[in-house]
């Protein structure tokens, strides 16, 4: 009988890590949207969108990424790296105001979205050095 | 028999949740290196005359076009091949022979090719005219004879330097619009 319960309960359990399809695709982490926007976000003293389109994709390079796809227009690059696991992330590059840029990263380790802003921290830091400018956090 | 069930009802929680390692943005101190191995300087050579010579080099070498924008220097090419590897296909040999069952191995791959082209800049941070760095990195994505699959940055010397001899020949021609 106590066997049986415990089977019964593995079983209930199960379900309880899984998400529905609905909360998956729709899934934004548990910050709020602001929170999230402004972790991924930095702002650089700069417009030349050319410039820190190139120093992103250079940075992605440093950090042992594949470019997949950089469009000029669109302000976006995105890039893949292998290494026994597989991380995935788009930057987006877009002008703020006369003579800011406003960049910002989402990321993916795997199967599980990049939630950490010490993360996203780092690859700024990364990203500074590339182009020789201080980000400043999102307003 | 409790005791094996919680752990399995805490460990199926457990792994719901695994978050990703920490830093995984951070430069490490081989990332230099590889940049060494990846890179080389053409002089003399306009960016969009540089970025056709790659992709002619890119070309020989059997690659497909996957994306690309001038504007920033990028090309992104992959091609599929073959991947069965003779050391791994005797040691499932000997495995199975001495009872170990089916080994599965390497079956096939894509390789996938980043290149980006961007101005050298002098100490004022101004791009220097015809003066360009070449960046290059390999990966691959492996299927092993079980349909698994195993993905990793390539870092063999051999591979880069033989690309770049290949892409230094090119550069010449296309200078010299041969």
């Amino acid at each position: 009988m106590k066997r049986m319960f415990m089977i019964a309960l593995t079983i209930a359990v199960l379900p309880l890590s899984c998400a529905t399809t609905t909360e998956r695709v729709l899934d934004a982490g548990d910050k709020t949207q602001l929170q999230k926007r402004s972790y991924e976000s930095r702002i650089f003293d700069t417009s030349d969108k050319e410039k820190v389109l190139r120093a992103i994709i250079s940075t992605l390079q440093d950090l042992g990424f594949v470019t997949d796809r950089a469009d000029f227009t669109l302000g976006t690059v995105s890039g893949t790296k292998y290494e026994r696991y597989q991380i995935k992330i788009t930057v987006s590059v877009r002008s703020k105001g006369k003579d800011r840029m406003m960049v910002r990263a989402n990321a993916q380790f795997n199967i599980v979205p990049i939630n950490d802003p010490k993360q996203y921290q780092d690859f700024f830091s990364s990203l500074e050095k590339s182009l020789f400018l201080a980000a400043h956090e999102a307003d | 028999m409790t005791k094996i069930f919680t752990i399995l009802v805490v460990m199926i929680l457990v792994v719901g949740c695994t978050p990703p390692p920490t830093h995984l943005f951070l430069v490490t101190p081989e990332m230099p290196t590889q940049r060494q191995l990846e890179t080389r300087r053409y002089d003399g050579i306009k960016e969009t005359d540089l970025l056709s010579a790659c992709a002619n080099v890119l070309q020989d070498l059997g690659f497909q076009l996957e994306n690309s924008e001038p504007r920033l220097g990028v090309l992104t090419v992959s091609k599929q091949r073959d991947a069965t590897d003779a050391g791994e296909v005797i040691l499932s040999i000997f495995i199975a022979m001495f009872g170990g069952g089916g080994m599965p191995i390497s079956k096939d791959q894509t390789i996938r090719v980043a290149l980006v082209v961007r101005p050298v800049n002098d100490s004022n941070g101004n791009a220097l005219p015809d003066n360009h760095y070449v960046r290059v990195t390999f990966q691959r994505l492996v299927r092993r004879t079980d349909n698994s699959i195993y993905v990793e940055t390539l870092r063999d010397p051999k591979i880069y330097e033989g690309f770049y001899e290949k892409l230094s020949k090119s550069v010449f021609i296309e200078a010299q619009k041969i």
